[in-house]
Formats: structure tokens, sequence, C-alpha cells
């Protein structure tokens, strides 16, 4: 889909969904958001709908910030963790490295 | 691991080239007064036999150009758009080969067959293998054509719901299922610890935005993305499970029944061909793989929101005012000229179905799989990318609805069996004695 083409209204409509559908644990959503609407939002000589559709960017990038720090944290603790914690790691593992501890 | 037919028929029915039309060509004679229905394009959709087609592809005839005009016979689709179309087929099977050659799981025969090859081939004996391959060539082919007749059927007594739900109930499997057994294995290969959350996370992550770009909107790219990794994922389960030799014939058998499907008149897919046309409709966008914005300037329909086919509709439309109608295609040439004199035109692109995609990636990947080095790789997928490029002259020549799968998997398979054959020992040997050509 091609955003040049779209009447004002709808980006800010389809800005706004990817937005809110963002919060149902969907980090990549909000980094697709940002991504696509970027040049809308800050690039794009201004227009009525343009303040709304920043500020839905910007919501977007913060939450995937969070949610990076979030996962960067875990998957840390995990991966250096792992082996200590018996079986909960085991557990908690999907894959287990063959020939580690 | 048994596949469910709604896998089975989506595969089938992601196979078909469509050809987007590019925008007409202004004609130079600009005093004359009358517009010009300056379809030179029409788009043409070839419906893949492979399995499913996909329902309706469009035609769109020329349009008929007022007595005394001069018709431009160009070539809607040069270099550009064969180029648009090889990146995509390029890097699906570059992602199969990778995976083939890394990841071991899709090299190992498993005691689990489809449904759809009941036979098992004996190692044994020749003559039994070759009968029970061909036994499930017929198999296939029967639930494939069993399969598209269904969806005609469906098609015409317009059960559109009962489609789409088919659609992305098997879009769901792809995005959420074999991703996750590929992930799997991919961490498996490479030894990576990882755990449940994170993991979750990850699929969910991907099949939710998967579904979104593919059956509503999303970034162009992004869903052109999305279209190459499920029709790798989709190959890789083939080349898993589908027996050695049976894979062979089975590609065989697929492109003679597109052939006979998409060109005889009573085939199926033609049918399929003709009741889109009648209605002016477009193909699921699910189904096929567009390589640029399918878009009209000038729309007058452009401005019709909400609808979840919004794009569909505006392609829908966009190939309905190539439609035979002379009012259209006045309006339309009108409208065209004008666009082309403002300079809004924007080229169409061209369109191949996911089947095509997929039967493509098994081929490579099974030479990559069974043919031992990769001169055999190498050569099956240059004769994929020749037969690709015929088949968009032909395209271009005709103006038709056209197999896409013949002509690419006719060279593939000829390419492997007499690389395989021939030219393997002899490079083989010429390396064994150092003589270098």
């Amino acid at each position: 889909m091609n955003l040049e083409r779209i009447p004002n209204e709808e980006k800010l409509s389809l800005c706004r969904r990817y937005y809110l559908g963002g919060f149902a644990f969907l980090p990549f959503l909000w980094l697709v958001n940002v991504l696509w609407f970027f040049r809308e939002a800050f690039l794009k000589p201004t227009y009525t709908e343009q303040l709304q559709i920043k500020s839905y960017v910007k919501k977007s990038a913060l939450g995937l910030i969070v949610w990076v720090a979030v996962l960067t944290t875990w998957i840390t603790i995990f991966q250096h963790f792992r082996a200590q914690w018996g079986e909960v790691g085991d557990y908690l593992s999907f894959t287990i490295p063959l020939g580690t501890a | 691991m048994n596949t469910s037919d709604s896998e089975e028929d989506s595969y089938n029915e992601r196979s078909a080239l469509v050809q987007s039309e590019s925008p007409t060509i202004p004609s130079y004679n600009q005093d004359h007064d009358m517009s010009l229905p300056q379809e030179t394009d029409s788009k043409r959709r070839r419906p893949v036999s492979s399995g499913l087609d996909e329902p309706g592809p469009v035609e769109r005839e020329r349009a008929s150009t007022p007595d005394g005009e001069e018709e431009e016979l160009t070539l809607k689709y040069g270099a550009k758009h064969v180029i648009m179309l090889f990146i995509p087929v390029t890097l699906c099977m570059v992602v199969v080969v990778a995976t083939i050659k890394s990841v071991s799981f899709y090299t190992e025969k498993s005691s689990q067959r489809l449904i759809y090859t009941p036979f098992e081939e004996d190692p044994n004996s020749v003559g039994q293998r070759l009968l029970n391959s061909f036994l499930n060539t017929i198999v296939m082919i029967s639930v494939i054509v069993v399969m598209t007749i269904i969806l005609v059927v469906l098609y015409k007594y317009r059960c559109y719901k009962f489609i789409h739900g088919w659609l992305i109930l098997s879009s769901l499997m792809l995005l959420f299922w074999f991703s996750f057994m590929y992930l799997g294995e991919v961490f498996k290969t490479y030894n990576v610890a990882m755990d449940y959350p994170t993991l979750v996370m990850i699929i969910w992550n991907f099949g939710v935005v998967g579904m979104i770009c593919i059956h509503w909107k999303g970034p162009l790219r992004l869903q052109q993305a999305y279209l190459i990794v499920i029709s790798a994922l989709m190959a890789l389960i083939f080349i898993k499970y589908l027996p050695e030799w049976s894979a062979w014939v089975i590609l065989g058998a697929i492109s003679i029944y597109d052939l006979i499907a998409v060109l005889c008149p009573k085939g199926p897919l033609r049918m399929l061909v003709e009741t889109a046309q009648e209605r002016n409709e477009p193909i699921f966008p699910a189904l096929i793989y567009s390589s640029a914005m399918v878009w009209m300037v000038g729309m007058a329909d452009s401005s019709n929101p909400g609808s979840a086919d919004e794009r569909q509709r505006n392609e829908g439309r966009a190939r309905a005012q190539e439609g035979v109608e002379s009012e259209d295609d006045a309006a339309q040439g009108g409208r065209r000229r004008y666009s082309a004199e403002e300079d809004l035109e924007e080229d169409r692109g061209v369109k191949l179905g996911l089947g095509d995609f997929i039967f493509y990636s098994v081929l490579v990947g099974k030479a990559a799989a069974t043919g031992g080095d990769w001169n055999t790789t190498l050569a099956c997928f240059v004769a994929i990318l020749i037969g690709l490029c015929l088949t968009l002259l032909l395209l271009a020549i005709f103006k038709k609805a056209l197999p896409a799968l013949p002509i690419s998997i006719t060279f593939g398979l000829v390419f492997y069996f007499s690389t395989d054959n021939l030219v393997r020992p002899f490079m083989d040997s010429l390396a064994a004695h150092q003589y270098y050509i």
C-alpha cells in the first residue's frame, strides 16, 4: 500500500490503528508504524493531521524502546543464568544447547 | 506431519501469474478530439496451476481503438518488470537453499508422509518405486484438481466468506505453526538456547504483523517480504515431506496440469478467469505477489475508505476500467491521457502467484538437497529465471492469461537431470585430473 495515494484522514486512522494494535504485546507493529510513518510525520510539509500522526509515531517509538529494553534485559538474564537455574531453566527452555553445562 | 487440506489449497491457489497493467502509453495524436482508449496493456493473470489457483485471473482485453487510429504495438513488459520479478523469486530460492544447506532437518527423511502421497517409495526396486511415485502423483494431482473445481464452484456461487476464511486459516497456519517449526530447527542447528517467553513473543509478533500486512493494509515492502517468507516455508515443507521421486514427477505433472487448466476452454482456471472478468473483480491479494502498487490516478473510487479490500477494489476497478466497454475505454483513455500529461502515472508492475514461487523454490531446493553440488543448484536457478523471462515475454506478446509454471519447470527439470548426470561427472573428472577449462 502506497501512503502517497491515500487521503490524510486515512493515514491518520491507519497510524492510530497500528499504534493501538501495538498494545497487544506487539512491539514489531510499533516498529513498523515508526518506520512507515516516519517520513509522513517528520519530513513532509505540514498538513492538518500531521500533528496527531507525529504524536502517534513518537508514542510508538517510546513503547518500542521500552519493549526493547525489557526484552534485552530478560534475554541477557536468561542466557546468563540459565544453566544455574537447574530445573526452572530447563522448564523455560525451548531449545537446550548440547555439549554445554 | 500431515498438513491440512487448507494448506494444500492455499498453496494451490497461489499459483498464478498475473499481469498488472502498465499505464497506457498516450497517443501522440493529441489533436484528435476523441479520447483514445488506450489500454495497450491488458492485464493478464496467469493462474498457475499448481494446485489451487486463485480465483479469477482477470483478463483484460485490449481496448479497441477508434477507427483510423493506428494501434501501437508495444511490449508492456520490459526489462524493468522482469527484474521486478527476478528479485523476489531469487530471494525465495536463496532462503530455501540456505535453509536446506544449513538446517539438516529439512533433508532428513521422516517416516511421516503427507496424506496426499500415500504410497511409500521402496528404495529396493526401481520399477516399484517408479510406479509408486506415479501413483502418488496421480493422487496429488487429483486432490489439486478437486480443490480447484471446488474453488471455481465457490467463486461462481459467490461464497466469498468461505474463501476468505479458508485463506485466513491457511495463512494463520503458515505464519504461526510452520514458522515455529522453522525457528525451532534453526535454533537447534546453531545450538542456541531459547526460552519460551521470548519465543512466544517472536512468533506472536511475526504472525500477527504478517496477517495484518497480507490480509489488511501494510507497507508494500513488508507485504512482499512476508509473501516471500511464507512461500519459502511452504516450499520447505514440500521438500521435506514429498518422497524423492514423487517430488520430481509431481513437479512435471503440475506443469502439465497448469498448461491444461489455463489454456483449455473448459479448464477450471480459465473458467475462473472468465468469471472474474465478467464480474470485474480482482484476485485475492493474499495469494498474489505484486511487485508494485496498482494504482489508478484520478480514480473516483479511491476515496472509498474503511474497506479492508480497498486496495483490491482499486485494483479491481483499475482493471475493470480496462474492460471492453467503449465508454469505459473512452473514459479510461481520457483519464489516462490526462494523467499521462500530468505525469502522474505509476507503473503497475507485474504480479506472480505464490504457487509459482513455491514450486520454483521446491525445484531448486530439491536440487540443492539431493543434487550433490552447487553446479546443479545454480543450473536449476538459471533455468528457472530463463523460463520466467520467456514466460513474461510471451505474456507481453499474447496479452492473455498464461501459466507461469510450464516453461520454467521444464527448463529446470531438464537442467537438473542433465547437470546431475552429465555435467557433474565431467567437472569431477576435470578437477580430478587438474585440467582447467
